[in-house]
């Protein structure tokens, strides 16, 4: 019992570190409950508040391609976490792990980041901090 | 069986330590920027503990930039501990809940607008508090928003212009810096779950600065047109962050709204009013 308490207040802290940092509420938006693993290629960068958005490439198992929607923190957020405006460029190859949208559309709230090309983690604003 | 528990809840918590010193360090590590009137320890960092500075009149001087010293969005995210509920009337009440069933989709951030009093001091991008002789500033950096609190001794307008934070006025009482709010616009949560308000809200919120790096805030709601009695929200408390600076947060990019509306109108073919009750 207590060691099932003591993993759920470990998740409880994890989500509440994450949702700390969103402007909105995270839970309406994104579903816990569908975690995705995206690899691809940055198409945009929004470097912007309330959040920062960026988009990249993902080929899917059929060989088509979708762009994808990433939510992180703010710029504040991911400035004083170490972050410059340009750590995460288009073209980059990046592995994402997020969180889908509630309304199943090809947004998620990214949770990790990771440059494909040098395995660096990038702190996204959301629950897994880097491991830098 | 004892032993995997105890390892297995040890774990837990270590990893819990973990994620929040994880989180702190990473707002922490904002630019180095040594502030002159910082307290330090010998090694050249901040002393947190070191006494709360005063002003030149002897009062103690709040200033300085505050956060919340944990998550709003943990089970602090309302004004009372979990177990206990605020005395609402029963509009209230039933705006409440449908509020914690839909997630809080609609609450006033979505669409940028102000957090209010007191939900403002638990941002977690905190404010910047600027105590002068006759005025204390509080500049609360999400969506870049102001408040102003009087200390040169003037009452409350008796027929104010409704403002989402309201018109504060501010006395001394000791060491406690007592602040009192009426002039509310409806529209605000008082907090994150969403407890509502009427216009005929008042606030009173007692700011006592315990050391150079901390700060408790007791804040008394009262607004008989939402609640049966006055209550006392659970002790506030606000940790300094030394050495480092406000920067700009504007709604520029909100990307959020059009899907928050979209998934929640599906489900919720009424939207709940965030104002109108009187």
């Amino acid at each position: 019992m207590k060691a099932r308490l003591a993993i759920l207040m470990c998740i409880a802290a994890i989500a509440a570190s994450g949702r700390a940092l969103a402007h909105h509420s995270f839970a309406a938006e994104f579903d816990e409950n569908k975690p995705v693993k995206l690899t691809g290629t940055v198409t945009k960068v929004e470097w912007t508040n309330p959040h920062i958005w960026f988009f990249m490439d993902v080929k899917n198992p059929d060989g088509t391609v979708s762009n994808w929607g990433l939510e992180m923190a703010s710029p504040n957020n991911l400035l004083r976490a170490g972050w410059k405006r340009d750590s995460m460029k288009v073209g980059d190859v990046v592995t994402v792990e997020a969180r889908q949208a509630r309304d199943g559309s090809h947004n998620a709230n990214a949770q990790t980041v990771m440059l494909t090309s040098t395995g660096q983690r990038l702190f996204a604003g959301s629950p897994v901090q880097p491991a830098q | 069986m004892r032993i995997y528990q105890i390892t297995a809840w040890r774990g837990g918590m270590f990893a819990l330590a973990l994620v929040f010193a994880a989180h702190s360090t990473a707002v922490a590590q904002w630019l180095s920027l040594p502030l002159p009137g910082t307290p330090r320890t010998a090694d050249g960092k901040p002393n947190l503990s070191a006494p709360a500075p005063r002003t030149a009149d002897g009062k103690p001087d709040h200033s300085g930039i505050w956060r919340l010293n944990t998550s709003r969005h943990n089970p602090n995210a309302n004004l009372l501990p979990k177990g206990t509920e605020a005395p609402m009337l029963p509009w209230a009440a039933e705006l409440y809940k449908r509020r914690v069933a839909t997630h809080g989709y609609d609450r006033p951030m979505t669409v940028c607008l102000p957090h209010g009093v007191p939900d403002g001091l638990t941002s977690p991008y905190g404010f910047k508090l600027v105590q002068t002789p006759n005025l204390v500033v509080h500049l609360y950096e999400e969506f870049t928003m102001h408040r102003q609190i009087h200390t040169d001794g003037r009452p409350l307008p008796v027929d104010p212009n409704p403002q989402y934070y309201g018109y504060s006025i501010g006395r001394w009482e000791g060491e406690t810096l007592v602040v009192e709010t009426a002039g509310f616009k409806e529209g605000s949560w008082l907090d994150n779950d969403g407890h509502p308000h009427t216009e005929a809200l008042r606030t009173t919120e007692r700011f006592r600065r315990i050391n150079f790096g901390s700060m408790e805030v007791d804040v008394t709601i009262d607004d008989p047109k939402a609640y049966s009695r006055p209550w006392t929200a659970e002790t506030m408390r606000l940790v300094l962050q030394p050495d480092t600076e406000l920067l700009e947060h504007l709604c520029e990019n909100n990307r959020d709204l059009e899907r928050l509306q979209q998934i929640w109108q599906d489900r919720q073919p009424a939207a709940p009013p965030t104002t109108g009750r009187q």
